[in-house]
């Protein structure tokens, strides 16, 4: 089935292309002509565009007695405006670790500039790369290139010989400056086979692949002099992907991961084979949920009899019912644990050393809950996925290495419940907005697949609000709210962060002026399950005119749209879908009638009812009674829906703004 | 028996002695530090011994208590270190909040990452960085460690409340030198001398305070350094790998810049060659300055590299002449070289640039390094022209928010000068507005606003219309006028580059639903792009009022309505005239039109917490005054 759907993805990434299309790229000689063009036609806007980038990686025998890639890049860039001179500022990430190293080499950069009607080239000093050490395992290899000026062309040429071959050099068809040619070739050995994932939606101009046959020599050093070395042919096959006249990706808002939709195509090992040892590095989904269940780095110690849990977890489950245990475990580990990275799947330490110093990873917390629930006998599964801002995991391919995300299940009376303790203010069975990105894998015997999907969030508010007129024309009302969920969250952090004195100041900015607040109040606050209720008591001081205007909703109207660009290239994905509603209570001023209501109306968003805005006012003897909701049922929009969503918020902006008019009695 | 006795009693001694300790309780802590606070600095000791001008050995010992969640950034050893600077001996503990010890500092989770700076391409600037992780408040961390640094050009200064929601129950500063070695300080809120004393050939200096509760900084503050108990150190004679100076006087700290920059300012031939060709036939000297000045924009770009005594002195002119790249040293001793070259001096100048007020607050009696910037100063017969040189767009001669309004050093020949870079007011940093719309039938508004801003006004513009695209300015204007929904149908600027530059914004707008119609009602907010949106709350006030920018706008806005409607409500005109500024804003109609008018000054200048009542009414006013509208209705 595997190899099924691996050569499925094949045919598509082959099914774009001509393949009578041998066309072959050569970076055409730098001329004075070339260095004086100033627009190109693929952006006439661009600071600075990309002429060629055309990558290569192979795989070759080493002298480790096993193979390493080679990986080739040459781009050259013509720089226009100042705005791209970032584009002559490099950095390589290369890994180091024990056994297996990146290297650099062979780089060369040079810079063309037009000078008196000569081409002048600069070439970089070596000297001038600088080496950082990032990270214990990381290495930034940093340059510039010398004298880049506007108008410049400049030319980066290197190589990357890695011993790490479960994942190749991945390709970026698409970036922050437009490209007129991209190119990328992979030469992989029958040996090896990868599968190949690529994602945004740039075709390709050239999808082709051909074979031929190569000699493989491996050399294993034994000892001091003594060596041996093994020399063989196989075929080989040479994919080669272009992609021409790509523009500049350019980020949306309300975009959950740019990384979904700009082009790229990556590689992951999936199995060797003869003349190697047949080993399957990609598996089922099962295969690979089984494998991380009997990871000594992941599942294998949850199912050990964790002993040395006894003096914490026994406490909390002293009394009550499994639901009553899971929740004391959930909010213990919530409270006590601090989360130091928010990425990473593995265990980086033991998990008692996790209970020791009480930090790891969102993955260790995780883990080490659902370690806590099985010592107390409540069934406990993580479950791994990928966060919105990671982008999406294919669903069709099971491949590690787009998760980075581990939460945990908890299953009590038969229901399941999702529990992320890395998170401080997250309640019991509640996800942050962040893990709702389409599938996730509950790590099981059958992986069990989940479907997370931010359409399933509804963020509901409700706002009530009672209005009198006091004697002297000023507005006294008395507000009661109940935030949505994830608003709730925000408002927790919020207070964490300022205190509630500044919460209420900022909120009685939001009104405008002359208005004093009393009474405050927020219930909730702590009690993580539930959302926050906000009241309070406002006086909005007016003077008695002959004729009063008032604006029913104060500072809770909708007064901004969110959706400011005109254009959408790219879906809208909203982290939930909204639900909000307010009522208003009004008592009419007495001594006055009112002149002018705004008009009740009720709008659907499309003809599936799928999102709704009404805003419904009457009034009944001095009492005005006006009830407005804004409601969706889903997050996630097409970019042909963004045209109406907009206007759909322009209306919602300028109904609310309307007001209601009163004039004295005569 | 006996024998087993003894060793329990031992045993039991050592386990008492170890877990045993109260360090810290919270209950020690007086009530007046807790209001408003996060962190508690328990202990705050900072030892500073000056053993030779080569050679300082730094110990520091603080005890942090931290109240809430918020105090947690004070729970982290943070320690920055570099080529120059050693970190040593790191300990620490942790305690609950009954003081007692719950975990010690383990040497191997001490964390050590590059910091390399976001502005620089490389530096040696390094951190390390410890935990506990604890969470179970309140709690105390206690760390000590030292530091050896090769050079005694800076002395770290004392500030015990160093941050808003922070108190201070003890923090003391030992300073030890040499009798014979001279050291200059200045002390903020500490009346009395520091306690001395003198023994074997050593001077001891410990300044302590004790109970100092929070403060926190209000709008319009003056200098925070002002405001709460601070001592600022400067030393005598220095070292800095081999290099040697003296900060006693201003003089004296610029011979150290100027020693460093000796001699680098050689350019290869065909550079010399270049600068004839570019001021042959020019005999105005500013003409000349100008046009080397553009040759340096053109030809160079600002990327740092800063390593070691790099971190001061510039990379020699030859250099930026080769790469076309270096940092503010670089590029100003550069343009210094080309300038050279054409006969004309200039003088290399140390600056502390930002934006800020507290940017522009400099100790002007201590002699120090003061700075983190460098720029170019060419002296002319009249005023001198100031260039910055790692800008590749702005005009020759003006400063800006950055670098004008503040004392700098002039790195002359006979040592440091501390002079004014030039200063921008009220008759430079102007926007003037005109605004011409026309309403249609859906209350959409489709106008033309058309603004100069001079001087620091045009500053943010300016680097945006340079350093952004054309998407990326677009991208900004969707996002920042400050109106519910609109689209930007077209836009150009047009910079007028002098000493003091003008931009020119042309915005063609379509304002979606600019009038709420209600019925056979039209309301109608006039004031459309200018509106002033600090609104202040009347609070208890014990600190000065300073306001450090001065400015002037005016508007001129012009909507011609729908046809059919007369006025109901006009807002009546607002005039407002204080001493931190004026405001006057009038509406009228004439015949289809709805004209507004809208003046504001904002002047500098102190004034005592007294007023802070006024203050608070004037922004408030103008606040309000801005979102004024006008209510028509159908005839």
């Amino acid at each position: 089935m595997r190899k099924l759907v691996a050569a499925c993805l094949l045919v598509t990434l082959c099914s774009n292309a001509d393949a009578q299309k041998k066309e072959v790229f050569k970076f055409e000689k730098i001329t004075p002509e070339v260095l004086q063009r100033k627009i190109y036609p693929v952006d006439s806007n661009a600071s600075a565009v990309v002429l060629g980038d055309v990558g290569s990686t192979e795989i070759i025998g080493n002298t480790k007695g096993w193979f390493s890639f080679t990986f080739r890049r040459h781009v050259r860039t013509h720089i226009l405006k100042k705005a791209g001179y970032d584009e002559a500022q490099k950095a390589i990430m290369l890994y180091v670790t024990s056994g297996a190293q990146e290297k650099l080499e062979a780089l060369k950069a040079t810079t063309y500039n037009l000078e008196n009607g000569q081409v002048v080239e600069t070439k970089m000093d070596k000297d001038n790369v600088f080496t950082e050490k990032a990270a214990k395992y990381q290495f930034l290899k940093k340059f510039t290139l010398p004298n880049v000026k506007e108008g410049c062309i400049i030319d980066i040429e290197y190589r990357i010989v890695s011993d790490y071959l479960n994942t190749l050099q991945p390709w970026n068809f698409q970036g922050a400056a437009p490209r007129l040619w991209s190119e990328y070739t992979l030469s992989v050995p029958q040996f090896f086979e990868y599968s190949f994932i690529s994602r945004g939606s740039i075709p390709f101009y050239i999808s082709d692949r051909s074979n031929r046959m190569d000699q493989f020599n491996i050399v294993q050093t034994q000892g001091a002099e003594a060596s041996d070395r093994v020399s063989f042919t196989a075929n080989v096959t040479d994919y080669r992907w272009v992609a021409k006249d790509v523009p500049a990706f350019k980020p949306e808002s309300y975009l959950s991961s740019s990384s979904n939709y700009s082009s790229h195509i990556e590689f992951q090992l999936a199995a060797q084979r003869d003349p190697l040892q047949y080993h399957n590095y990609i598996g089922s989904w099962p295969e690979m949920t089984q494998n991380l269940m009997n990871d000594e780095d992941f599942g294998k110690k949850l199912d050990k009899n964790n002993n040395w849990l006894s003096d914490v977890v026994k406490p909390l489950i002293a009394s009550g019912t499994n639901q009553d245990k899971a929740r004391r475990i959930y909010a213990y580990v919530r409270d006590n644990f601090t989360c130091t990275s928010p990425e990473g799947l593995y265990l980086s330490q033991p998990l008692r050393n996790i209970l020791r110093t009480k930090a790891g990873s969102v993955s260790e917390i995780n883990l080490l809950l659902a370690s806590m629930l099985k010592y107390a006998d409540i069934p406990a599964e993580p479950i791994m996925l990928s966060t919105r801002s990671n982008g999406f995991v294919y669903t069709l391919f099971p491949m590690l290495s787009r998760f980075n995300y581990i939460v945990t299940s908890a299953t009590i009376d038969g229901q399941r419940y999702y529990l992320d303790a890395s998170q401080p203010h997250m309640g019991f069975g509640h996800l942050p907005t962040e893990c709702y990105n389409g599938m996730a894998r509950v790590i099981n015997e059958t992986a069990t697949p989940l479907n997370f999907t931010t359409d399933s969030l509804k963020e509901r508010k409700m706002t009530s609000i009672l209005l009198i007129n006091d004697d002297k024309g000023s507005w006294v009302g008395t507000m009661q709210q109940v935030a949505g969920y994830y608003e709730s969250e925000d408002i927790r952090a919020t207070i964490k962060d300022k205190g509630k004195e500044q919460y209420f100041k900022d909120l009685k900015k939001g009104f405008g002026l002359d208005i004093s607040m009393t009474n405050q109040r927020i219930d909730s606050l702590t009690q993580y399950d539930h959302p926050v209720a906000v009241y309070y008591d406002f006086k909005v001081e007016a003077p008695k005119e002959d004729i009063m205007y008032v604006s029913p909703l104060f500072g809770e109207a909708t007064t901004e749209n969110p959706f400011k660009s005109a254009e959408r290239s790219y879906p809208v994905e909203m982290p939930y879908a909204i639900d909000e509603s307010f009522n208003v209570t009004m008592y009419v001023p007495e001594g006055y009638v009112v002149d002018e209501l705004p008009k009740s109306m009720r709008v659907k968003f499309n003809d599936a009812g799928e999102g709704m805005f009404e805003y419904m006012i009457s009034q009944s003897n001095d009492v005005i009674s006006l009830r407005t909701q804004v409601k969706f049922t889903r997050a996630n929009f097409q970019p042909d829906e963004y045209e109406i969503l907009r206007e759909f918020f322009n209306m919602i902006v300028s109904k609310q703004k309307e007001q209601i008019v009163f004039k004295k009695k005569k | 028996m006996r024998r087993i006795t003894t060793l329990l009693c031992f045993v039991c001694a050592a386990l008492a002695a170890q877990a045993g300790d109260i360090a810290y309780p919270v209950s020690a802590i007086p009530a007046t530090l807790l209001p408003n606070a996060h962190v508690v600095k328990r202990v705050d000791d900072t030892r500073f011994e000056i053993i030779s001008p080569h050679e300082t050995l730094m110990k520091i010992k603080t005890a942090y208590t931290i109240l809430d969640e918020e105090g947690l950034r004070y729970a982290q050893l943070v320690v920055f270190y570099d080529k120059l600077r050693k970190v040593q001996d790191i300990d620490g503990a942790l305690y609950d909040a009954a003081g007692r010890q719950l975990k010690t500092l383990r040497q191997k989770d001490i964390r050590d990452y590059s910091n390399v700076g976001d502005i620089s391409l490389m530096d040696d600037n390094r951190v390390k960085v410890y935990d506990f992780h604890y969470k179970d408040f309140p709690f105390t961390v206690e760390f000590e460690y030292a530091m050896r640094s090769a050079t005694t050009y800076s002395i770290p200064g004392w500030m015990p409340v160093s941050s808003e929601h922070l108190s201070v129950q003890s923090s003391t500063y030992t300073l030890v030198c040499p009798e014979s070695y001279a050291v200059q300080f200045k002390a903020f809120k500490y009346p009395a001398p520091p306690a001395t004393t003198t023994d074997k050939g050593k001077i001891t200096r410990v300044w302590t305070a004790t109970n100092l509760p929070t403060f926190t900084k209000p709008f319009a503050s003056p200098n925070w350094t002002e405001l709460t108990t601070s001592v600022h150190f400067a030393p005598s004679t220095f070292e800095m790998e081999g290099h040697t100076g003296s900060s006693s006087t201003w003089q004296d700290f610029g011979k150290f810049s100027r020693d460093l920059n000796r001699d680098r300012d050689k350019l290869p031939d065909n550079m010399v060659q270049k600068v004839r060709e570019l001021t042959a036939g020019v005999t105005d000297n500013g003409e000349k300055v100008r046009r080397l000045y553009e040759f340096m924009q053109k030809n160079t770009r600002y990327i740092s590299i800063q390593l070691g005594i790099g971190s001061l002195q510039p990379f020699e002119a030859s250099d930026v002449a080769e790469k076309g790249y270096g940092d503010c040293k670089a590029l100003s001793n550069y343009m210094h070289s080309l300038l050279k070259a054409a006969g004309i001096p200039s003088l290399l100048t140390l600056v502390n640039g930002g934006d800020g007020a507290n940017d522009r607050y400099m100790i002007e009696d201590l002699p120090s390094h003061q700075f983190n910037h460098m720029i170019l100063c060419v002296p002319m017969p009249k005023d001198s022209i100031w260039l910055e040189c790692t800008s590749q767009t702005d005009p020759a001669g003006y400063m800006g928010s950055f670098t004008g309004n503040r004392k700098v050093l002039l790195i002359t020949e006979e040592g440091g000068k501390l002079v004014s870079t030039p200063h921008y007011g009220l008759r430079e940093n102007v926007t003037a507005r005109i605004v011409r719309g026309k309403l249609d039938e859906d209350g959409n508004l489709i106008m033309a606003a058309n603004t100069v801003y001079r001087a620091m006004e045009q500053d943010r513009i300016y680097y945006m219309i340079n350093e952004l695209s054309k998407d990326k300015l677009k991208e900004m204007l969707n996002e920042e006028l400050g109106l519910s929904s609109y689209d930007v149908n077209d836009f150009t600027y047009t910079a007028h580059k002098g000493v003091i530059p003008e931009v020119e914004e042309k915005l063609n707008i379509t304002v979606n639903n600019f009038a709420t119609i209600t019925g056979k009602r039209l309301f109608v907010q006039p004031n459309i792009l200018s509106r002033g949106g600090l609104q202040l709350v009347d609070e208890e006030r014990t600190v000065d009022i300073e306001f450090n920018n001065e400015y002037r706008s005016v508007d001129t806005v012009e909507i011609t309505l729908l046809p059919g409607y007369e006025v109901e409500s006009l807002p009546a005109p607002v005039v407002l005239k204080t001493p931190y500024g004026s405001y006057k804003s009038t509406v009228t109609m004439q015949n289809d039109k709805l004209v507004y008018i809208r003046e504001r000054e904002q002047y500098t200048g102190r004034f005592p917490a007294s007023r802070y009542k006024d203050v608070v009414a004037y922004y408030n006013a103008i606040y309000k005054a801005d979102r004024n509208r006008v209510v028509l209705v159908k005839k």
